[in-house]
């Protein structure tokens, strides 16, 4: 079985909200809802480990009791960023194996989350080709210094599976080398563990703003709409 | 698999029909609770439905009018702990009085809305609220809530909001699979329609077992495939 790690506590600082982004409403339905609600029905997650932004902790207990979230929630309240939540988080999972996504996706399926758990690897990131071309620079001098293979690249997405004892691991040295990683399935490889990827799905992207939220109202549209 | 269907106003007309429908024909609706207030016609329906339906459906009944808010709560918690999932829910029951508006008194509009408008609401939310994941939802509106009638103010404005509601539901309610319907019924032979048209020979305008046979398909496999934000049926 696996404990779900759902991170939760970002503020919308780009979405240009008064409120935590993951209480914003995408067609009405607060966007953490939609994660909430696909993970409840993975017969595989029993233990759902959310964290909440200070203060908004009633806002989420709301919304876990008026949608019958049945899966068991631990709350946690959240860090100061996403790689201390996730070190804060992680203690609360009573499951050996957890699965990192986070409430800022909800066009996640349950399919996502049963092919994660389906791979016979223990850490898995669901990755997406990139159709575009990433180029190291200098910030600085705003010069390009080099050159990187298309196709050695990928787009890292959530969800992702970790064994909880790699996770912790790479968690530790990471503390220990004073190092803040934006995700987990590098930190883990760089740690040492082996990560596998795969495939993800380009509907499953991150809402970060206006624009991205326009989007994924857009594709969550009944059907019907894009009728003759 | 096997479902468990609820049906609102189930003692006489369109609601009576469909639960005789799904307890007949349905290949897997086994259980279907009815709802409606406590009358000899409901009781008298009740005793042949369970003398003519096939081996192996159940049938539960609760009396309970719809519009008192604090007795639809309780048939739903006791409902719900006794079949635990609502599959299919077909919300039929209906009131009017028709009156002209200078006529028309707001407790009556507000019993209106109670009946029509609010119960299916609270039966919805309430079952949500405990996990209930509706596979389908059908909410019985008129085609007088598509276009107002003269003296039928409250009743129009109440389907029309029933009309209105039903979008809202179909799109909340997508992340759960729930299908949800909205029927406009036009003029059937019902105890509701004598009191809109007394003067009227019911004979001659559609019956409740024809509407009863649309909400029968829309639960059934093929059901999936119609689809439509309100469908209406009229002779």
């Amino acid at each position: 079985m696996y404990s779900l790690i759902l991170l939760n506590g970002g503020i919308g600082a780009r979405i240009g909200a008064n409120e935590p982004k993951q209480l914003l409403k995408l067609r009405g339905i607060p966007i953490l809802v939609y994660s909430l609600v696909m993970a409840n029905r993975v017969e595989k997650i029993d233990q759902i480990v959310l964290n909440y932004p200070p203060e908004w902790k009633e806002g989420v207990e709301e919304v876990l009791r008026d949608y019958a979230i049945s899966t068991p929630v631990t709350l946690v309240e959240a860090g100061d960023s996403r790689h201390s939540s996730v070190a804060a988080m992680l203690p609360h999972c009573t499951n050996d194996d957890v699965i990192i996504h986070e409430a800022a996706r909800p066009l996640v399926t349950k399919r996502n989350f049963e092919d994660l758990i389906a791979s016979e690897h223990s850490n898995v990131s669901l990755m997406t080709p990139i159709s575009f071309t990433v180029a190291p620079v200098d910030p600085e001098t705003h010069e390009v210094t080099g050159s990187l293979e298309r196709d050695q690249l990928r787009n890292v997405q959530l969800p992702q599976k970790f064994s909880k004892a790699d996770l912790q691991d790479a968690h530790a040295k990471a503390e220990q080398d004073h190092k803040v990683y934006t995700e987990d399935a590098t930190l883990v490889a760089v740690t040492g563990h082996s990560v596998h990827f795969i495939e993800g799905s380009d509907v499953n992207f991150k809402v970060t703003t206006p624009t991205d939220l326009r989007m994924a109202g857009f594709l969550l549209r009944p059907e019907e709409e894009d009728d003759d | 698999m096997t479902k468990t269907a609820l049906v609102t106003g189930a003692s006489r007309g369109i609601g009576l029909e469909t639960t005789r429908r799904f307890l007949h024909n349905s290949e897997d609706i086994t259980t279907v609770v009815m709802f409606a207030r406590k009358s000899d016609d409901f009781d008298a329906a009740v005793e042949e439905l369970r003398s003519s339906s096939p081996v192996g459906r159940k049938i539960i009944t609760r009396y309970v009018d719809v519009g008192d808010r604090d007795s639809l709560h309780e048939a739903l918690e006791s409902v719900h702990g006794e079949v635990g999932n609502i599959d299919i829910l077909v919300n039929n029951a209906g009131y009017t009085n028709p009156v002209p508006l200078q006529q028309a008194e707001i407790e009556d509009f507000e019993k209106t809305m109670s009946v029509n408008v609010y119960a299916p609401f609270l039966i919805v939310k309430q079952l949500l609220n405990h996990g209930n994941e509706f596979k389908l939802i059908v909410n019985i509106a008129s085609t007088a809530g598509i276009n107002g009638r003269s003296g039928w103010l409250t009743y129009s404005a109440s389907k029309a909001a029933v009309i209105n509601m039903s979008q809202v539901m179909r799109e909340e309610l997508a992340i759960y699979g729930t299908r949800v319907v909205c029927l406009s019924p036009g003029r059937t032979a019902t105890a509701l329609r004598r009191t809109l048209a007394p003067e009227e020979d019911p004979s001659t305008i559609m019956q409740p077992e024809h509407v009863a046979r649309v909400i029968e398909t829309f639960a059934s496999p093929v059901g999936r495939f119609i689809d439509s934000e309100n469908i209406v049926v009229r002779q």
